[in-house]
């Protein structure tokens, strides 16, 4: 009777395990499942990442605070990449990247060794590449602007396995048709090409200078460059052959940033405002979408996104306080205004 | 009753000095101070004075001497770090050190680090609040840190050796020798303190469950000085003062896979001065010149290195006349140049001159008035006119009234100026005006003072960041700050039982006039606490220090702050008697293991321990 009882509970225990795990496929658990995750980069102290949920109601100010304690998030949040369930938010003051669960932000690891001043990361079939800074010329004259590398990640593991040197500086990375193509506005003015198969830089592409924020779309790489007391201008490098063309913009653009190509447009910020124009336009729009104010001198548009037919735009602030982001309506309505953490600089999206 | 009167005048003069746990043999000898305006200029000001008995309390390098025993809040990144102070509520480059008379803030970022400073090198340190531009010229808004080498003109051959060990490897060595006669007086010393500074974070384990500790903090810090004095006859005094030293530390770490960085200061200072006084005229006349260089490993694996030098000429000619039987007047001209150069900032020369008047003047033996005017000229920016007023009134034997009003400044410094990029040659210096009232009340050996006082600080430098993303200063802000100091002293002795018992208490609001917000690492409440008690060969002593909260962020957002914290030591020590002293002593730092940061992800260590060894012969 008694041993009966007992196995019929264990059945039932066995019964419910096995349909949890059937969901657990299907769906992930985690509080920050369906929403955007804001990084907010720190100022004096540690970065952190905020959260709303897409019905923009639920807002957790500092999610990895709250699920890790007083873990050590780092300085200077400056990314994050994904890869399945998982996301790596790199901490480049601290030369770390934070493994965590991407719905539940439970801490898994963290990658502490061979990364030198990281700064953006993508992931192929299990590897992650990520640009590494290294040393500055400003602490490094002799070797400073040539350093930069790509440290190459085993996800398995979370360990370096090796660099690949980029005899250049590096900041931002792209992964398209199984190759890698890197930008960096302040010492560079090629576009970096390297194929991760083979761990090697194959020939660049000359762009121009200030080239920063770039996307890929249908076999084109649309690279935003901002050059000081010059035009803006979208440099469109056809991936195949390599070729380059050019929408340069009005001088009332200048000091363009942001690019990001959502539906068939592409979005960019000039100061506090936001325009758009046709993936397929020859002229860029100078009417813009939505203004925000803005005390920030240095922090205007620090970060930016649109996705799910919304604007974000992230505040710097004065990097010394908590700062503000907002979200707009892809046709520039006010919904939701939020006070995240210091210096908030990207979104990041969870759906 | 001539004798009564001198007596009532010294002790009026020793009611300006709180002293604090005074040893209990006071030897009577001829000491020349090397600051003479000092203790003229001062008497409508609080002055806590901090003797070689209290100095040998505490933990050798300045910070933990003022952290436990004056009102000014320190911020520390981590023991033995970069420290920083706010006295009465302004900023670190609005206190100024001041070293024999010579004002040693650092002409690059205007500042002073006490951990860069071995408290023992000094005879005694004074701690005066409130403003002293007039005076001591930039920084002297807070108040002012008065470090002393005083000579003394009498037979004696004194040596003093104090070794200590203790926890994270920490190593001391301070040695003093004093030669004198009647004619000649040498000082000389030397004082090394080192650290491995691995101590543990209490309660803190990194991700995969390891103890952390500090990391990367290791120090050292290494002094050397000589002082002479020659008496040329009596009315004519030389004086050299000279001081080296070298402080070698790295900057210890948030997460153990930060960029390992390391930073090197150091400094000389040489200083000669003339003292002649003729009757009714007196002649002070001085010449330093000062070194100061940092060199900064951004990488500690590299060899690169970014760096800055300054070294200044400075030239005070200070004129003396009683003009009256109760009026003093000085005329002070002070001229200085100082060459500025290094990797961040070029290479710039900047001369500055000023003149000052000073009065001073005993109505009676209860009443005490001061005045001081300064100007000060330079090619760079405006200086305003600098002023102070104070008058000293003992209305009897238990009650002192202290009035003080006075405007001072803060230069730009060099890194303001000159930063590449950034620097911005258009500042004009920080100034405040300050007001206080202070209530000095002494009952038998008791002495309790308080003041209120209020500095209304404008033009005050902010590095913010501008164009195309580059931070510069400005002089943006307005400050208000209002607080009280308490201060009390109690020393008796039953029988051969001796007691003593100190206890600050510092109340502080500093408010950015625009926000209406507290400044950040400006703690509303600071309390230190110190108890002695001796008998015949054994002396036991208890202090405490407790920090109020302070804000982290500009906008005081309440859950961004460090919390606030208690810290107690207590040491013990025993005179074997042998030699002319030869005390052997334990101290236990942080008794209570409490888990406690002045700035946040700096913590600092637990329990930890110290033992060491005067001897004096």
């Amino acid at each position: 009777m008694k041993f009966s009882k007992l196995f019929l509970v264990a059945l039932s225990i066995s019964f419910f395990v096995s349909c949890s795990n059937d969901d657990d496929s299907n769906e992930p658990i985690g509080a920050y499942t369906h929403g955007v995750l804001i990084l907010n980069e720190g100022g004096s102290g540690q970065g952190s990442v905020s959260y709303i949920g897409n019905d923009l109601s639920s807002f957790t100010q500092d999610v990895y605070g709250t699920v890790n304690g007083s873990d050590v998030f780092g300085k200077y949040a400056q990314s994050i990449f994904f890869d399945g369930d998982n996301a790596y938010i790199i901490a480049g003051g601290s030369n770390t990247i934070n493994v965590v669960n991407r719905y539940t932000f439970k801490l898994i690891a963290k990658i502490d060794s061979g990364l030198k001043n990281p700064r953006y990361g993508v992931v192929k079939e299990g590897k992650a590449y990520v640009t590494n800074g290294n040393t500055y010329s400003y602490a490094n004259p002799a070797s400073g602007d040539t350093d930069d590398y790509i440290a190459v990640i085993n996800l398995a593991t979370n360990t370096v396995d090796s660099k690949i040197e980029l005899n250049a500086t590096a900041n931002r990375i792209v992964l398209e048709n199984g190759k890698l193509y890197i930008t960096e506005p302040y010492s560079n003015d090629k576009l970096l090409v390297v194929n991760p198969s083979t761990n090697t830089l194959e020939t660049s592409v000359n762009i121009g200078s200030s080239a920063d924020t770039m996307e890929a779309k249908d076999g084109v790489l649309y690279v935003l460059r901002s050059p000081y007391g010059g035009r803006s201008e979208i440099v469109k490098v056809k991936l195949s052959d390599k070729t380059i063309s050019k929408v340069t913009f009005p001088e009332a653009l200048d000091g363009a940033s942001n690019l990001d190509i959502y539906e068939n447009r592409i979005f960019y910020t000039v100061e506090t405002a936001v325009y758009a124009m046709n993936i397929i336009a020859n002229e860029a729009s100078v009417t813009s979408i939505v203004n925000y104010s803005s005390t920030s001198a240095y922090g205007k548009m620090y970060g930016f996104a649109v996705n799910d037919n919304r604007i974000f735009i992230a505040d710097g602030g004065d990097f010394t306080a908590n700062s503000k982001a907002y979200i707009y309506s892809i046709t520039g309505t006010l919904q939701k205004e939020l006070t995240v953490g210091v210096g908030p600089n990207g979104f990041y999206f969870n759906n | 009753m001539t004798l009564q009167k001198l007596f009532l005048c010294f002790s009026l003069c020793v009611c300006q000095f709180i002293s604090a746990q005074n040893d209990s043999i006071t030897k009577l000898k001829e000491v020349v101070v090397s600051d003479n305006n000092f203790k003229k200029f001062s008497t409508s000001q609080s002055v806590l004075k901090l003797n070689d008995s209290i100095i040998n309390k505490n933990e050798a390098l300045l910070t933990d001497l003022l952290n436990f025993n004056s009102v000014i809040y320190f911020k520390e990144y981590g023991r033995g770090m970069l420290s920083t102070v706010s006295f009465r509520g302004t900023t670190a480059s609005q206190t100024a050190v001041i070293w024999n008379g010579i004002n040693i803030n650092s002409q690059m970022n205007g500042s002073t680090d006490f951990n860069t400073i071995s408290a023992s090198d000094y005879n005694s340190i004074n701690v005066k609040a409130g403003g002293g531009s007039v005076i001591y010229g930039s920084g002297a808004i807070g108040g002012t840190v008065h470090l002393n080498n005083d000579l003394s003109f009498n037979n004696q051959f004194d040596n003093s050796l104090k070794l200590y060990y203790g926890s994270f490897n920490t190593i001391g060595v301070n040695y003093k020798m004093n030669v004198s006669n009647e004619k000649w007086s040498t000082q000389i010393g030397f004082s090394k303190n080192s650290s491995t500074n691995d101590y543990l974070y209490l309660n803190k384990y990194n991700w995969r469950g390891e103890q952390r500790r500090n990391r990367n903090g290791q120090y050292d810090v290494m002094g050397l000085n000589a002082d002479f004095g020659y008496k040329i006859n009596k009315n004519n005094i030389l004086k050299l003062y000279s001081q080296t030293s070298n402080t070698d530390r790295n900057t210890s770490l948030v997460s153990e896979s930060e960029t390992k960085s390391k930073y090197i200061n150091g400094f000389s200072r040489n200083l000669i001065e003339y003292n002649g006084d003729f009757d009714k005229l007196t002649t002070n006349f001085k010449t330093a010149y000062i070194f100061e260089n940092y060199q900064y490993f951004a990488d500690i694996d590299r060899d690169y290195y970014s760096y800055g030098k300054t070294e200044s000429l400075i030239t005070k000619l200070d004129l003396g006349c009683q003009l009256l039987k109760s009026i003093q007047i000085n005329g002070v001209l002070d001229y200085n140049r100082t060459k500025g150069y290094g990797t961040s900032f070029g290479n710039h020369i900047r001369e500055l001159g000023s003149f000052a008047f000073l009065a001073k003047q005993q109505v009676n033996t209860k009443w005490q008035n001061e005045f001081g005017i300064r100007k000060e000229f330079n090619d760079v920016y405006k200086s305003p006119v600098l002023f102070s007023l104070g008058s000293s009134y003992a209305f009897n034997k238990f009650y002192n009234l202290k009035l003080n009003l006075s405007r001072n400044f803060r230069i730009p410094t060099y890194n303001d100026l000159y930063w590449e990029e950034g620097g911005n040659p258009d500042l004009k210096p920080e100034s405040s005006y300050q007001a206080e009232i202070g209530n000095v009340f002494s009952y038998k050996k008791i002495t309790f003072s308080q003041t209120v006082y209020y500095i209304k600080i404008k033009d005050l430098l902010r590095w913010i960041p501008g164009k195309n993303g580059i931070w510069a200063p400005q002089n943006t802000e307005k400050v208000n700050a209002c607080g009280a100091e308490t201060i009390l002293s109690w020393k008796n002795n039953y029988g051969k039982n001796y007691f003593s018992a100190n206890a600050t208490y510092a109340y502080t609001i500093s408010k950015n006039e625009e926000t209406n917000k507290q400044l950040f690492f400006v703690p509303f409440n600071k309390v230190t606490g110190a108890v002695a008690y001796a008998h015949s060969k054994i002396s036991i002593n208890y202090q405490f220090l407790y920090n109020g909260f302070v804000y982290t962020r500009s906008d005081n957002d309440p859950k961004e702050i460090i919390d606030d914290y208690m810290v107690s030591n207590i040491g013990i020590d025993y005179d074997l008697k042998f030699l002319s002293s030869f005390k052997l002593g334990f101290q236990i730092l942080n008794v209570f293991n409490k888990e406690y940061q002045s700035l946040e992800d700096r913590p600092m260590p637990g329990r930890n321990y110290n033992m060491y060894l005067i001897l004096k012969f």
